[in-house]
């Protein structure tokens, strides 16, 4: 008795610890994101907020471009000068005024050939200013002619460039060669604020260069005098320019803070909704360990027949057993978080190319508090369900079956079958954009419910499955008994099975949409693209960011011998009536051609100065019409307006109004992003890629490729998001396989003495090993199989409601075989344990156990 | 038929050679202890459970194996069969040393010289009964013998019952498919731990006489642990234990002689006296 207890108790240590690895694979994962996002965040605080130390105002013109903000590529258009600069000088309180020139558009070409920092931070350019005290000369002189630069440490290190050099850099000029003169830090002796690059030119030049803006800066930072404070300066200068934008350094920060932890906190947010998934993965774990405990300890209270007490005792003792196991595991879940959440940190830093001000950790309460309640609350959740179940059920009865409940499944079932419904008609809803809640909201819930509803069909569903694996295994005796053994207990396979469900579907369903996008794209690419060869821009970011190529050489393409058509595409955010939108400018004809433009109205014909095409979406948005006139704003030039000669259908490749060439003149970038090419004759392409690629040849941020390269390019985007989800996934599918584990620890611990038996009739450690895996392999191939079929119908709804346009409905019959694969390999796995445990029994205590 | 039955036995213990109409082993000794100790715990929890047990079962006899609780008759059979390690001596079944056998060897022996029936939850539940009676040559894999299926089975009275699971089976149907599986494999010895210990009588009168009558007719060698003078009367020959040692044997039981036997030494005064 006492021997059996001792092991009743290991193996529920066991299985305890099991549900607490659980749950604290979810809180690791939570305060990971939580620590990783804040820590992160706290990097850029600290960065603006050492950019912005010294500033006490910063007067910058209000941007009144359409797109404003908002519009990243292209050259600044909001500037101020000399005149403001004076305005500023003369306003009580002002000490000092610095007019200063930045632009992300200055990239130093290495001696690779290729631009230093690539898509990484950006690559900025500014005009030298001898008294700013954020710049710090380290070696050499400022910049004093045209053709001489200073550039960061960081730079140089990257670059290898050093003193006395020369170095090409591409500005709104194509790459001009400047002598390198200087070498310069940053406060903290940082080789640069957070990774980016910095060029700086004399101030004439940068604003040349940068702006194609003689005389015209992009800020006035001003020193206040002493008494003056910040607050009182800004107003008194924001009063001399009513028209300018005029803010505190510290606003400064808080608002370029602010544009970061947006994109942390979605990152922040993502990473806690996977976080979340694996938690509730993992309450189906802990929700099968306590059933098991809370039987056992119905029956032994029901043995010392203290029926009254019994329900509140098992409840209670549950209650508190469950609030100790969550916030002991959130507790260590926690702790390991704070070093996800470092390492998290330090990758972003890498994945991003910057190197954050920010030592060790951030770890705000809130990302204590919330960890630990998310954690015990799941964990209590979890394991009072099967107690209150447990206490309708009489002690008597509980004795009797506890161990092997074969309770009619009717009950489940119809519940099952009607939350099931509810959740495919919500999948149907959201499926034809029925009601008034967002899409994403009415799959989400929708997907949550058929989630629940198989779960809770699971149990019948095991069984003919199981019978079928019987038959399938009947061959093999270990084979058999662990076939039946699966459905012995159909709830708890079923619960197990469940759990893995989760996370397979969602990876599948991320296969389906991802497998049906990169569909969609090759057949938009297909359907839509005429071209063989495409010229792409790498873009970089930020305002100023000017790659690209002039756009003249549109004529050169379609001049080359063998090319039949060739459209060079330059593209701003224009204002049309009020309204501000997306333009393509470029040879109308060549893109008609190219991307099979079908007129709804009008011509698709060569566009003149003056006329325009609009897409369809757009003449209906603005009401417009053949023959209606539109005035269009561009960011550098004064107002035009444009006669509509025709409407076409929008595609995947073209959903913009083009205008001609000669009215881009006010778009931002002077260069044209993307260019198309088709050849007459498939046996001319070869040599047409080589003119072309000569064509481009000094200009590194310019690629020629043919449309195959161009498809695995977007494809291989798609593929890398399918591998972060599943990454993310992956903690899902690990706790789900720590399930399984527990499940058949359970079963193990619940069939000692038939396993004894087994052992006394002669089957062999091996047998029984084979035996468990058998076991384990069904209920993850169980489970693997309701993924797949869900995750399809999810995969399938998703593709549905975002329309088919541009995704093409593709079911991954590989990508389904590999996970199924995958979860015979999960489940063989999950067996190691069980399957030990159950060959080291000893058999003769085996036997005597009861 | 008992009374007929027991009348035709010839006296096993005296009789080496001729016992046994269906043996042909050269040997005719299927399980031997020899001088063997069994300790369990050390120190103060010390408990010798034998103490130098020397016994030779021979085939195709029905031995029973008595004594008083604690008496060490489970043990003595569990080192018999290679369930439980000797503390010192050595045990053999048929031509093996079971001594110093490892896991492998130890699988071997059950699989193809030992059967077993316990005195309860003898039975895979997720199997018939049919399939349970040919769990042990499955795991073998070796091929039943039909006719000796069929015999066996009839024997046992089963034919109806063969596709039942062992819950839809009464307690005495159960213990005659847990006989059946054991015989039917037909291993060197039966161990039957008590069989008859959670049967009703009538019952435990059947699975006894079906356990007889394998012996005689098939010359199946059993060793059974009882402590029911009624269910050691079935036997051939009655061992004795006490204390951990063999203190007594008796051939051709009767109930009353077995019962005689164990009041003395339930209560060693009154035999003195
Ligand atoms: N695993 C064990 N550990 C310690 N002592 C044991 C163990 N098994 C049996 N014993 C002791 O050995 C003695 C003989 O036990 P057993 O063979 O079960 O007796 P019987 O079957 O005759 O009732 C008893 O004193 C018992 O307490
Ligand atoms: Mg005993």
């Amino acid at each position: 008795m006492f021997r059996s207890m001792l092991r009743g108790l290991l193996t529920h240590k066991l299985r305890l610890a099991l549900s607490a690895l659980a749950v604290i694979l979810g809180t690791m994962f939570m305060s990971g994101a939580f620590v990783a996002g804040d820590t992160f965040a706290q990097g850029f605080t600290a960065l603006f907020s050492t950019v912005n130390r010294d500033i006490d105002v910063e007067v910058t013109a209000k941007d009144t471009s359409p797109g404003g903000q908002n519009a990243q590529l292209g050259t600044p258009t909001a500037l101020l000068d000399q005149q403001d600069v004076d305005t500023v000088q003369k306003v009580d309180g002002v000490a000092k005024t610095t007019p200063g020139v930045y632009s992300a558009g200055a990239r130093l070409i290495g001696s690779d050939g290729k631009v230093v920092g690539g898509n990484g931070p950006p690559q900025q350019g500014i005009a030298w200013q001898d008294q700013d005290p954020l710049i710090q000369l380290r070696q050499g002189r400022p910049p004093q002619a045209a053709n001489e630069i200073a550039i960061n440490q960081g730079l140089s290190t990257d670059s290898g460039f050093g003193l006395g050099q020369t170095a090409n850099v591409i500005t709104l000029e194509p790459p001009t060669p400047y002598t390198i003169v200087g070498i310069f830090g940053f406060p903290g002796d940082r080789p640069s604020l957070a990774g980016e690059t910095t060029v700086a030119f004399t101030l004439a030049q940068a604003q040349r260069v940068l702006l194609n803006a003689p005389g015209k800066f992009t800020s006035i930072d001003v020193t206040a005098a002493s008494g003056v404070s910040d607050d009182t300066l800004r107003d008194r200068i924001a009063a001399a320019l009513p028209d300018d934008v005029v803010r505190t350094g510290a606003q400064v920060a808080e608002e370029q803070q602010s544009a970061t932890s947006s994109f942390v906190n979605i990152l922040k947010t993502g990473l806690v909704v996977f976080a979340l998934i694996g938690m509730f993965t993992g309450a189906f774990l802990i929700f099968n360990t306590f059933s098991m405990l809370v039987a056992q300890r119905t029956r032994e209270l029901a043995l010392y027949r203290s029926f009254g007490a019994s329900r509140g005792q098992v409840n209670r003792s549950v209650l508190l057993e469950s609030v100790l196991l969550g916030l002991a595991a959130s507790i260590v879940g926690l702790a390991l978080g704070i070093l996800v959440g470092y390492i998290l940190n330090k990758a972003l830093q890498a994945f991003i190319d910057a190197s954050l001000p920010v030592s060790g950790v951030v770890v705000r309460a809130y990302a204590v508090l919330t960890t630990l309640a998310v954690g015990t609350a799941f964990t209590v959740v979890a394991a009072l369900i099967p107690a209150l179940r447990a206490s309708r059920v009489p002690p008597i009865a509980a004795m009797r079956d506890a161990v092997t409940p074969d309770k009619p499944l009717t009950r489940l079932t119809v519940a099952g079958a009607v939350i099931l419904a509810a959740g495919g008609l919500l999948l149907g809803l959201g499926v034809a954009h029925v009601g008034d809640l967002p899409t994403w909201l009415t799959l989400g819930i929708g997907a949550a419910l058929t989630f629940l509803g198989v779960a809770l069909l699971a149990p019948i569903i095991s069984r003919p499955l199981t019978t079928a694996a019987g038959k399938a295994f009947a061959w093999s005796v270990p084979g058999r008994l662990g076939a039946r053994n699966t459905g012995r207990n159909p709830r708890r396979t079923a619960v197990t099975a469940a759990a893995l469900m989760i996370g397979v579907a969602l990876a599948t369903g991320a296969g389906v949409f991802a497998q049906s996008a990169k569909a969609g794209i090759s057949n938009a690419f297909e359907r839509d693209v005429n071209a063989q060869l495409a010229v792409t821009t790498s873009f970089s970011q930020g305002p100023g960011a000017n790659a690209g190529f002039p756009p003249e050489l549109e004529q050169t393409m379609a001049a080359l011998p063998g090319v039949s058509a060739a459209v060079a595409l330059r593209t701003d955010t224009v204002n049309l009536n009020g309204s501000d939108r997306f333009v393509l400018a470029g040879d109308a004809q060549a893109a008609s051609t190219i991307f099979n433009l079908k007129p709804v109205a009008g011509n698709v014909r060569e566009l003149d100065p003056g006329e325009v095409l609009l897409d369809q979406d757009t003449a209906d948005a603005l009401r417009l019409g053949v023959g209606d006139r539109v005035t269009m704003r561009t960011a550098r030039a004064a107002p035009v307006t444009l006669d509509v000669v025709g409407i076409f259908k929008p595609n995947q490749a073209i959903s913009s109004s083009l205008i001609s060439s000669a009215d881009a003149g006010g778009f931002r970038s002077p260069f044209a992003q993307q260019g198309f090419v088709q050849v007459a004759n498939d046996s001319q392409v070869p040599q047409v890629r080589a003119e072309l690629d000569r064509l481009f040849a000094n200009n590194p941020e310019v690629t020629v490729n043919d449309q195959s390269q161009l498809i695995d390019q977007a494809n291989s985007f798609v593929d890398i998001l399918l591998g972060i989800v599943n990454t993310l996934l992956a903690l899902t599918i690990i706790v789900a396989v720590l399930g399984v584990v527990n499940t058949l620890l359970l079963s193990v611990f619940e069939r000692t003495r038939e396993l004894g038996l087994i052992r006394a009739v002669g089957m062999s450690r091996a047998q029984v090993g084979r035996m468990i895996t058998v076991e384990s392999v069904l209920i993850s191939v169980f489970g693997a199989l309701l993924g797949i079929v869900i995750g399809v119908g999810l995969g399938v709804a998703i593709v549905k409601a975002l329309g088919d346009e541009f995704l093409s409905l593709t079911v991954p019959w590989g990508y389904l075989l590999i996970t199924l694969a995958l979860a015979i390999v999960a489940g063989a796995i999950a067996a190691v344990l069980p399957a030990i445990r159950a060959a080291r029994l000893n058999v003769l205590q085996a036997i005597a156990y009861e | 038929m008992d009374a007929a039955g027991r009348t035709v036995l010839v006296r096993p213990d005296h009789d080496l050679f001729t016992r046994g109409n269906q043996v042909t082993a050269s040997d005719p000794v299927a399980a031997r202890a020899d001088d063997v100790w069994k300790v369990y715990g050390s120190g103060e929890a010390e408990v010798i459970a034998l103490r130098g047990v020397s016994v030779t079962f021979q085939r195709g006899v029905f031995t029973a194996i008595m004594g008083p609780s604690g008496s060490g008759k489970s043990t003595l059979m569990h080192c018999l069969a290679g369930l439980d390690s000797v503390t010192r001596g050595e045990v053999h079944i048929g031509e093996t040393r079971v001594t110093g056998l490892g896991d492998s060897g130890l699988t071997k022996l059950r699989r193809d010289k030992v059967g077993f029936i316990f005195q309860q939850f003898n039975l895979l539940p997720t199997l018939s009964a049919k399939e349970n009676i040919l769990l042990p040559l499955s795991i073998a894999g070796r091929k039943p013998d039909d006719a000796w299926f069929d015999t066996v089975i009839k024997t046992v009275a089963l034919q109806d019952r063969l596709g039942h699971r062992p819950a839809q089976l009464s307690g005495g149907q159960q213990q005659r498919v847990a006989c059946a599986r054991a015989l039917v494999a037909r291993p060197e010895v039966i161990f039957a731990d008590e069989p008859t210990g959670n049967l009703d009588s009538k019952s435990g009168a059947d699975v006894l006489g079906f356990l007889r009558d394998s012996v005689k007719t098939y010359g199946q060698t059993i060793v059974m642990v009882t402590h029911d003078p009624v269910a050691a009367s079935y036997a051939d020959r009655v061992i004795f234990l006490a204390d951990g040692a063999v203190v007594d044997e008796l051939s051709d039981p009767t109930p009353d002689m077995v019962l005689d036997r164990m009041k003395r030494l339930d209560n060693p005064a009154e035999v003195a006296r």
